[in-house]
């Protein structure tokens, strides 16, 4: 049974395209902060440590990456209300 | 200040209106059913809109914790806690891993519970009863979580006036009264208003405490620096092992509940799901974030508190800016309310997944395999009741901080995570596999915790116990020879 059967209407999915996964993997190296010096703060941007602020903004970069991979990449038939 | 709020019967009326509010959106829910089957109790008849569902996703996943259990861990460890609003994100990412498929199954199958999946997929007794009773352990332990809070909520708000063991007690007997009316769709209805308090609530936070009370982010920010300089800087490198962890333990974890998953099975279509679930991608730095932003003011303006303490803290920031103005006052009795909104909006939908998991899972299968829909859910909501009975004494006679609670369950959860995200995706995959795999995981997550090592170079137990859970299930899938068609 192939996986058209198995999953009716399942027209494509996130899961199967690898750049979409290259991209999650580079925006969580920049979120998760490993690369900053032990102790180090920096200057304030927008009342947050320089460090917070980019994870912060790169939160909000895998949000709407997020949404546009939904929007692009599941696709379900008839998905229509 | 200090002295705590109390609120006057103005407030009183207001927020007991606003519970009763939700039993009267629970008779509604019972108004509007449309049979006695499981789908239509469960899973409000497969028939949620966008508002519905994404409110009810909001309301579910932002739970006492995120307000509670946040700002007191904030207040603990700093900015380090930033990693909320890392993880609360990583659910959405853990959906797109597997939702698409489970959806279209369950739609297919016509799945009520997770267990269903389970056991279509391995066609196993055994992995599907270890794997409900697994969810069940945790939803317990997630639902004994909020009771908990709401006794500290209670507590902190009245400064220790009204025991914590009243509020809990009255709020969980007005969550069981709702849900077993109407099931999901009052559940789900319940939500609604639940879930646009709580973004009241989280709104008026975000200005209200830092700027009234802290003078603003970057003053706090200065402050906190001088008085206690590791809380505002850049975690050390286990510290970013830690973060890692945390992304693995709820993107795994929080997307596996049941009572999430039970929401994927509830949307009217796969496109109001995907808008909702898009939506959520963005809902931590309205929601997470001004949970951490609150816990760094309460750090600075209400220093050396116990841990215990700690978790009371947004409680304790409440009664300052109640006690300044008239439109504080009023302020916080929103806050309050939205605080009730995320421990019962949360509460309500684990212990619908938990009735649903008893009777489905459990109570069909082994103990009345003959009985009618009708029979199920009477005993699903007999079975509410008693669930909440026990919690509640369980909640009344235990003491823990919020936090830990929340590790504990995800460390036993994530364990059933394979069966989703490799069984959907990897026909070879047999039960016995990854029933063992299950096993390893668990022998490992509880083995370490056990032995005093919830942590290990920052790495959750329980996830350790997931890569060994994941690995065994990879070597002895590639072990076995492959099919010859």
């Amino acid at each position: 049974m192939d996986d058209s059967q198995k999953y009716p209407g399942l027209l494509g999915e996130p899961r199967k395209v690898g750049y979409v996964w290259l991209v999650y993997l580079l925006l969580y190296a920049v979120a998760i902060p490993w690369y900053w010096p032990e102790g180090y703060v920096g200057s304030l941007v927008l009342g947050f440590p320089l460090w917070v602020a980019v994870t912060l903004g790169t939160v909000f970069l895998l949000a709407s990456w997020t949404a546009w991979v939904i929007h692009r990449y599941w696709q379900q038939a008839g998905e229509d209300d | 200040m200090g002295e705590g709020l109390v609120f006057g019967p103005g407030a009183l009326v207001v927020v007991g209106l606003y519970l009763v509010s939700m039993i009267g959106v629970g008779w509604v829910g019972r108004q509007k059913r449309q049979s006695d089957s499981m789908a239509d109790f469960y899973l409000a008849g497969r028939s949620l809109g966008l508002a519905v569902l994404f409110l009810t996703l909001y309301a579910t996943q932002y739970s006492g914790n995120t307000l509670f259990g946040y700002t007191g861990k904030t207040y603990r460890i700093g900015f380090e806690w930033t990693v909320s609003v890392v993880f609360m994100f990583s659910v959405i990412v853990g959906y797109m891993l597997f939702a698409p498929r489970l959806v279209a199954l369950a739609r297919k199958e016509g799945f009520i519970t997770p267990g269903d999946y389970i056991s279509y997929r391995f066609a196993s007794p055994a992995l599907t009863l270890l794997s409900t009773v697994l969810m069940i352990y945790a939803l317990c332990n997630y639902t004994l979580a909020q009771l908990k809070a709401m006794g500290a909520a209670v507590e902190g708000i009245t400064d220790g006036a009204v025991p914590g063991a009243y509020g809990i007690i009255a709020l969980a007997v007005i969550m069981v009264v709702y849900e077993t009316l109407g099931g999901m769709r009052s559940v789900a209805w319940t939500d609604v208003i639940q879930g646009v308090v709580l973004l009241l609530g989280f709104g008026i936070l975000a200005f209200l405490i830092p700027i009234k009370l802290g003078g603003g982010l970057e003053n706090i920010v200065a402050k906190l620096g001088a008085m206690d300089p590791p809380k505002v800087q850049a975690p050390s490198l286990e510290g970013a092992n830690k973060w890692i962890s945390y992304v693995f333990l709820l993107g795994c974890g929080a997307a596996i509940y049941p009572q999430a998953i039970q929401r994927l099975y509830s949307s009217r279509s796969v496109k109001v799901l995907k808008r909702s679930l898009a939506i959520m991608a963005f809902m931590p730095l309205t929601t997470t974030l001004v949970a951490l932003i609150c816990g760094l003011t309460a750090a600075v303006v209400l220093p050396d508190l116990s841990k215990v303490e700690s978790d009371q803290v947004l409680a304790r920031l409440c009664a300052l800016v109640m006690s300044e103005s008239v439109l504080g006052y009023w302020l916080v009795v929103v806050v309050f309310a939205a605080a009730l909104a995320a421990l019962m909006s949360t509460a309500d939908s684990a212990l619908l997944s938990i009735s649903s998991m008893l009777t489905k899972d459990i109570y069909l299968p082994y103990f009345h395999p003959d009985a009618t829909e009708a029979e199920l859910t009477k005993f699903g909501k007999i079975s509410s009741w008693g669930i909440v009975i026990v919690l509640v004494l369980v909640a009344i006679g235990t003491e823990a901080t919020l936090v830990r609670l929340l590790e504990l369950k995800f460390e036993v959860l994530i364990q059933v995570g394979p069966c989703f995200f490799l069984g959907l995706y990897w026909p070879r995959l047999t039960a016995g596999t990854a029933l063992l795999g299950m096993l390893c995981g668990l022998a490992v997550a509880l083995g370490l915790t056990l032995a005093g090592h919830p942590l290990v170079w920052g790495f959750h137990a329980g996830v350790l116990g997931l890569f060994v859970n994941a690995a065994v299930c990879a070597v002895g899938t590639l072990l076995k020879p492959a099919p010859t068609d």
